[in-house]
């Protein structure tokens, strides 16, 4: 579904010119859940974000179902995130003044969609929440934070979750409960990567990537 | 839920720094309006008051433009007198339906320790030359009734019926004049002889007014009287008008100068404000374009909070001048030489309206920079933080 081939990316920080990937390929099959692992600075978040067409590549090519992305603009590039991704933040990055269900709709309202009560409200029982519908995200813990953000990266019908350390700011016990609704997830046919330094989830998953040194081990 | 209510949500999160905001563009407003207000209101009350008065002219000595004017419209205590012999040589002259001398001066009360204002005149002319006064009581008919100005009366709790004593003469007060908000609240109204005599100064006129048969013979009649009456000015009720006008535009300027002052601080004030705010919102605004929002969304988003800003800002504004109107009209009017009578400061519909648009298009001009910047944030490296 997602192919890349010989993708480099390189960026300026400060005065210092990062190369952040260094030649990646990499075919992501449709229903795959993939983990990338390695340590920070080794590429996996910018790898991550030019799979979710968050950022474009310096050089290579990268094909979502055989069309080219790679050089797309980023006013085409916003619709593809629009209608085929969805992010999740090691951060959760919920808006504090909305409530639960706001939150999760926020999206169909950037994607020019109607507020559609029933899938919200569909997605809000999918992530066990239904007892927080109106609830601002002050009152909610981490891992209901993070249930959150996926069911409002799921509110669009994306075809791929990009999940960056989905569980970072998580403990065991709460990870392995957002780990297992991600792997829900899976199971009704979504793809799904995830960058994680957790290496007992990364285990569990269909293929783990580990990275170091912007390549692919 | 749409932009405007995003945006909404982002003001209320940080209350106190929107309020603050939101006080800085009401007060310029606030000054806006009421400046504005003022001099329309100060323009139409002059007219009305040239319209209403009964006389064409006005005999006075030879001063200031303003100091006249102000005499010949609510009376003013000045050292100057017309000489004696006016009187009579404007009786000579043909045309003059009605020759109201007057005479003002402080004479001292000793019942309350102090100088009270008084204003002399022809007591059965105070209907042709006051057309505007409401009296409660009557208009004194002997040479002992007096007429009292609303403040007089309310700071000294009088009534007619009750006694004052000046020099060696007790006055009857006779009526109270409804409250005109001008001068005339401040005087004491007495039979003009009846002044006289107790100045000793028979004849003794601070100006005369004139009312005459035909007006379009006015410039004929002035004429004739400035060449036969040495030592007097002929002020003409346009020439009051013309004189208050130029009074009232110079402030005009200057008072419209500083309400651009204070719009422009209330602007700077937004566009702080809402700098301030995207600058903490980074990571917000990265992940807003990480689930679909454009660089077109953010800009509008923000481009609204600035908008709710200066709308909710101006009607405060309108609300805080509605509400201050006394407040300002009492401190013009002690430091104006004149200030026509009524309430100035009003509700105009078309002119709140006006300001509060004003304010919104500044603010939308404060706002592009904020949300531009905005627009323009890297959603990677907001995200990365």
């Amino acid at each position: 579904m997602i192919e890349l081939t010989n993708i480099t990316k390189n960026y300026v920080r400060g005065a210092e010119q990062v190369q952040a990937l260094r030649g990646i390929d990499l075919n992501i099959a449709g229903g795959e859940f993939i983990a990338i692992v390695g340590c920070s600075g080794s590429g996996k978040t910018t790898l991550l974000h030019i799979l979710g067409c968050l950022d474009k590549p310096t050089s290579g090519n990268m094909r979502i179902d055989g069309a080219d992305v790679a050089k797309l603009p980023e006013a085409k590039l916003v619709r593809i995130r629009r209608e085929r991704i969805g992010f999740v933040f090691q951060q959760f990055y919920l808006i504090p003044g909305l409530t639960v269900f706001e939150n999760i709709a926020l999206p169909l309202v950037f994607n020019r969609k109607p507020k559609d009560r029933d899938r919200v409200m569909a997605l809000i029982e999918l992530v066990g929440l239904a007892h927080r519908v109106k609830h601002s995200p002050s009152q909610l813990s981490g891992g209901e934070m993070q249930r959150v953000a996926i069911a409002r990266a799921m509110v669009n019908n994306p075809q791929v979750i990009v999940a960056d350390e989905p569980t970072g700011n998580l403990d065991t016990a709460t990870s392995e409960k957002i780990f297992a609704l991600l792997q829900a997830l899976h199971g009704t046919g979504l793809t799904i990567v995830m960058v994680t330094h957790n290496p007992d989830l990364a285990g569990r998953v269909g293929r783990v990537l580990e990275m170091k040194d912007g390549r692919i081990m | 839920m749409e932009f405007i209510k995003l945006a909404f949500h982002n003001l209320l999160r940080h209350k106190l720094r929107s309020m603050l905001t939101l006080v800085g563009i009401a007060a310029a407003v606030t000054a806006l309006f009421s400046i504005i207000s003022f001099n329309r209101g100060f323009e139409r009350g002059l007219a009305e008051e040239i319209e209403k008065t009964g006389l064409h002219f006005m005999v006075v000595p030879a001063g200031c433009p303003h100091e006249v004017a102000s005499l010949v419209l609510h009376g003013a205590v000045t050292p100057k007198y017309i000489q004696a012999g006016v009187m009579e040589e404007m009786q000579g002259i043909a045309g003059l339906e009605l020759i109201s001398p007057m005479l003002i001066t402080q004479l001292p009360n000793p019942a309350r320790d102090r100088l009270d204002m008084v204003y002399g005149l022809e007591m059965a002319h105070i209907t042709a030359i006051k057309t505007t006064w409401t009296i409660n009581g009557a208009v004194p008919a002997g040479s002992d009734g007096i007429l009292l100005g609303a403040e007089v009366a309310a700071h000294d709790n009088l009534n007619p019926g009750d006694q004052i004593r000046y020099g060696d003469r007790l006055f009857t007060v006779t009526g109270i004049i409804r409250k005109t908000g001008s001068q005339d609240d401040a005087f004491v109204y007495m039979p003009i002889q009846a002044l006289q005599e107790i100045l000793s100064e028979p004849g003794r006129l601070t100006a005369v007014g004139v009312k005459v048969a035909q007006p379009e013979q006015l410039e004929e009649i002035t004429a004739d009287l400035t060449g036969r009456v040495p030592g007097i000015q002929i002020v003409t009720m346009n020439d009051v008008l013309r004189s208050l006008g130029t009074l009232a535009n110079s402030a005009k300027v200057l008072s419209l100068s500083i309400a651009a002052i204070a719009m422009l601080i209330g602007a700077v004030g937004v566009m702080n404000s809402i700098l301030m705010a995207i600058f903490e919102r980074t990571q917000e605004i990265g992940m807003m374009r990480a689930i679909g929002a454009n660089r077109q969304d953010i800009f509008r988003i923000i481009i609204k909070e600035t908008v709710i800003l200066t709308v909710a800002g101006g009607m405060t504004g309108i609300l805080f001048s509605l509400i201050g109107a006394g407040a300002i009209e009492g401190f013009v009017r002690g430091i104006m030489p004149y200030v026509p009578s009524g309430r100035l400061i009003r509700f105009e519909p078309w002119l709140a309206a006006s300001c509060i648009l004003f304010s919104v298009i500044l603010g939308m001009a404060a706002g592009v920079y904020p949300s531009y910047k905005a627009s323009k944030i890297n959603p990677i490296e907001a995200i990365r933080g």
